[in-house]
């Protein structure tokens, strides 16, 4: 029955001839819905589509069932059978993080200085960390994945900032905790793996605690990195790096990329004494890199004073 | 336990102590007796109310502190203890301090006369029953100190609630009970189990029956009804859901308790319990025979009693073992009761409450005086009281008589009254269209 009032509708909904039962069956009704419940709850509750047994979960003995998706933390990856993190410190979740708990600094080359496609050091401060999971969607190398744990009270505040050799997981805990979503993401994860690693000179870039991996990935290798002639530094025209406008950029950038010896196309490079110093100092990057300084200072002198 | 503590000192120990001295250790044995286990009756109890309900909504309940969750209690008195005892500042405070004790203390009292097993009742009281219950009353005035004492307009107005509900279901109560002393002939409460005896009616209507301890009077209609009013009543009167307006656990914050932190509260809270074990106890006194099962009244035959002086020792332990399983185990299963009926309905709204009580209980309690009048007249009365067409009858035939009369009697009455009153009551529920127009419309 509906009736119109001036506010509105107000809807009564007749509940059947309650009169003309027995008073007081209703109550016993109800009684009988909370003893089947009763009965019911001895057995435990395994699926949400049924209405007897119990529900609770005993934890924590009882671990919550938590879907693959779950996202509470992040965590990085790295690859048991080579022994390489897939993080390549492209900065990418630094950026994207709301709250700013991503600190990275990454790996350069010891001999060149160049960037490589890998981590010095990864600071997460889980204290802050609100678990959103952008970091996740966007790292391009996948990385840094979200992880399962929740049990992380503690009173030790400053044990909440992890840092690299904390955060590094195998990849099998991965594929443990979320296996469709890694199966997904695995072979283009893999794939750039192995161009990174390609790139990643001697241990750079193999997680910390895979001690025996990297002292036999030591051992493989070659006793003496010829260190090569800072070629980078000399080959280039001095003028023309500071004076990109006039000149040809293409030029320069061939002559960066040149091997040693090669592409000395231009007048600094004839002046320029061959930077012979550097395979009389084998091993010592250090005095190869000071003696390459001096080198491009005597050349723009040189240059300069040709110049004038 | 007079007849006990007698044996032992007087023949096996041979100590001549006059009966005075006798009386006085006894009472003082059964006195720190009830003061160790009526708390820690209390204690089972809520352990018991929390897995019970607990199970009624689809959990699992305190499973944590020790095996099952038994040491459950002990820490809630832990925590009650430790807890710190505020007083508000604008509160009359010796009336604070003295409330609770004022609503325990009667509680404690109705312990007395409660009989546990054959020949173990604290005290013999000819008029047990009035007792229990008119010391149960006192309790009342503990609750309105609590509310006046705690300067707190909202604790006052719970404390007189919860005041008009327990007086005004005390009446149904006790009606209840009056039918059924009018059956027995007896206000004492021993007297009323010893009538219990027998098979599936009371064998003091028919003598010979083989004594199983099964005559209980809730079998009769009069006791049937009798029981089911008084039950309801219990719970008004213990403040249990759907009666628990003064307490209300997820409206009010606590009523008249609003203001007692720590033990105090902890007091009401047991005596809040102890009253509910001891209503339980009572009906199970009351209707079901108390300690009456089979194989007690036979032991008991057999042991010391006023009875039988020189009976054996070990059939008293045996017969109060019995008697005292008989007896917690019928309580226990009423208690479930109550909180079968709590985990069901919701409360009722104070109104709808004294409603309840007023016009519905107290008309069928009426009702059913009339039918324990009827019952005495068909089993026990005969020609000198002016009932002549019973002369003659067997006990059987007079029984049987007895049992349609009142049967039809209490049904009939209730039918009659549940419609009139569920009628009264649907048509206070729904608003005319007019009222409703003139409530909601604004100018």
């Amino acid at each position: 029955m509906t009736m119109q009032i001036q506010r509105g509708k107000v809807v009564t909904v007749e509940r059947g001839a309650r009169g003309q039962r027995v008073p007081g069956a209703g109550l016993l009704a109800s009684m009988a819905v909370v003893w089947k419940h009763w009965q019911g709850s001895f057995r435990k509750n395994d699926s949400f589509e049924k209405i007897h047994g119990t529900f609770t979960m005993e934890y924590p003995e009882e671990r919550p069932r938590l879907p693959e998706a779950f996202r509470n933390m992040p965590i990085l990856l790295y690859d048991e059978a080579s022994g390489h993190e897939l993080c390549t410190s492209c900065f990418q979740c630094q950026r994207i993080c709301p709250p700013q708990v991503i600190h990275m600094s990454q790996a350069k080359d010891p001999v060149t200085g160049k960037a490589l496609p890998a981590l010095t050091e990864f600071v997460i401060e889980y204290d802050a960390c609100m678990s959103c999971g952008l970091c996740a969607e966007i790292c391009p190398f996948d990385a840094i994945k979200m992880d399962h744990a929740f049990e992380l009270a503690t009173s030790d505040h400053a044990g909440l900032t992890l840092h690299r050799e904390q955060l590094n997981r195998p990849i099998s805990y991965y594929e443990g905790i979320a296996p469709t979503m890694w199966a997904e993401v695995k072979d283009s994860a893999f794939k750039k793996l192995q161009g990174n690693i390609k790139r990643r000179p001697d241990v750079i870039g193999m997680a910390p605690n895979l001690a025996e991996k990297i002292a036999a990935r030591r051992r493989e290798l070659p006793p003496a990195e010829v260190v090569p002639a800072p070629s980078v530094s000399v080959a280039p025209p001095e003028a023309a790096k500071d004076d990109w406008s006039a000149k040809d950029v293409t030029g320069v950038w061939s002559a960066k990329d040149a091997k040693p010896g090669e592409g000395r196309e231009s007048s600094a490079a004839a002046e320029a004494p061959p930077v012979a110093g550097a395979p009389a100092a084998p091993l010592d990057d250090k005095a190869a890199r000071l003696a390459a300084i001096k080198a491009k200072n005597a050349a723009k002198k040189a240059a300069e004073a040709q110049g004038e | 336990m007079y007849d006990i503590v007698d044996a032992l000192l007087n023949r096996t120990f041979g100590l001549g102590w006059p009966g005075w001295s006798v009386a006085l250790i006894g009472h003082l044995f059964v006195a720190s007796l009830l003061f160790v286990v009526a708390p820690f009756q209390m204690l089972f109890f809520t352990y018991y109310e929390r897995r019970a309900i607990a199970r009624m909504q689809d959990r699992v309940g305190p499973n944590r502190v020790g095996p099952e969750g038994i040491w459950q209690p002990l820490a809630d008195g832990v925590k009650l203890f430790t807890k710190e005892d505020i007083v508000p500042d604008v509160a009359d405070k010796w009336v604070h301090l003295i409330a609770p004790c004022v609503v325990v203390a009667p509680t404690m009292f109705m312990f007395a006369v409660l009989p546990w097993g054959p020949g173990m009742v604290p005290v013999n009281l000819s008029v047990g029953l009035l007792f229990f219950f008119a010391i149960a009353s006192v309790t009342t005035v503990g609750l309105m100190m609590a509310g006046w004492a705690s300067n707190n307009k909202f604790a006052l107005l719970g404390a007189m609630r919860a005041v008009a509900q327990m007086v005004s279901y005390e009446i149904p109560a006790v009606l209840s009970l009056l039918a059924i002393v009018m059956l027995t002939g007896t206000l004492s409460v021993v007297e009323l189990i010893a009538y219990q005896g027998g098979l599936f009616i009371a064998s003091a209507d028919m003598p010979g029956l083989p004594d199983l301890g099964l005559g209980w009077i809730v079998f009769t209609p009069v006791g049937l009804l009798a029981f089911l009013v008084f039950f309801v009543a219990a719970l008004a009167e213990g403040e249990r859901t759907p009666f628990d307006i003064p307490e209300a656990d997820s409206e009010i914050v606590a009523g008249y308790m609003t203001e007692y932190s720590g033990m105090k509260f902890g007091l009401f809270y047991l005596a809040q319990y102890l009253l509910n074990f001891l209503l339980c106890a009572m009906a199970a006194v009351v209707f079901f025979g108390g300690w009456q099962g089979p194989g007690v009244g036979w032991l008991y035959a057999q042991a010391i009693s006023p009875a039988n002086p020189d009976g054996s020792g070990v059939f008293n332990v045996l017969a109060g073992v019995l008697g005292v399983f008989y007896m917690l185990a019928k309580t226990y299963g009423l208690f479930f009761v109550m909180i079968w009926v709590r985990g069901s309905f919701p409360r009722l709204r104070v109104d709808q409450l004294m409603d309840f009580g007023w016009k519905f209980l107290i008309p069928l309690t009426l009702v059913n005086v009339l039918s324990a009048a009827l019952w005495v007249a068909l089993t026990r009365w005969g020609p000198e009281q002016g009932i002549t067409f019973t002369a003659g009858w067997s006990p059987l035939l007079r029984w049987g008589a007895a049992f349609v009369a009142t049967g039809a009697v209490n049904i009939g009455a209730y039918l009659a009254l549940g419609r009139v009153y569920a009628t009264a009551q649907a048509g206070r529920g729904r608003v005319d269209v007019d009222e409703l127009e003139l409530v909601t419309t604004t100018r």
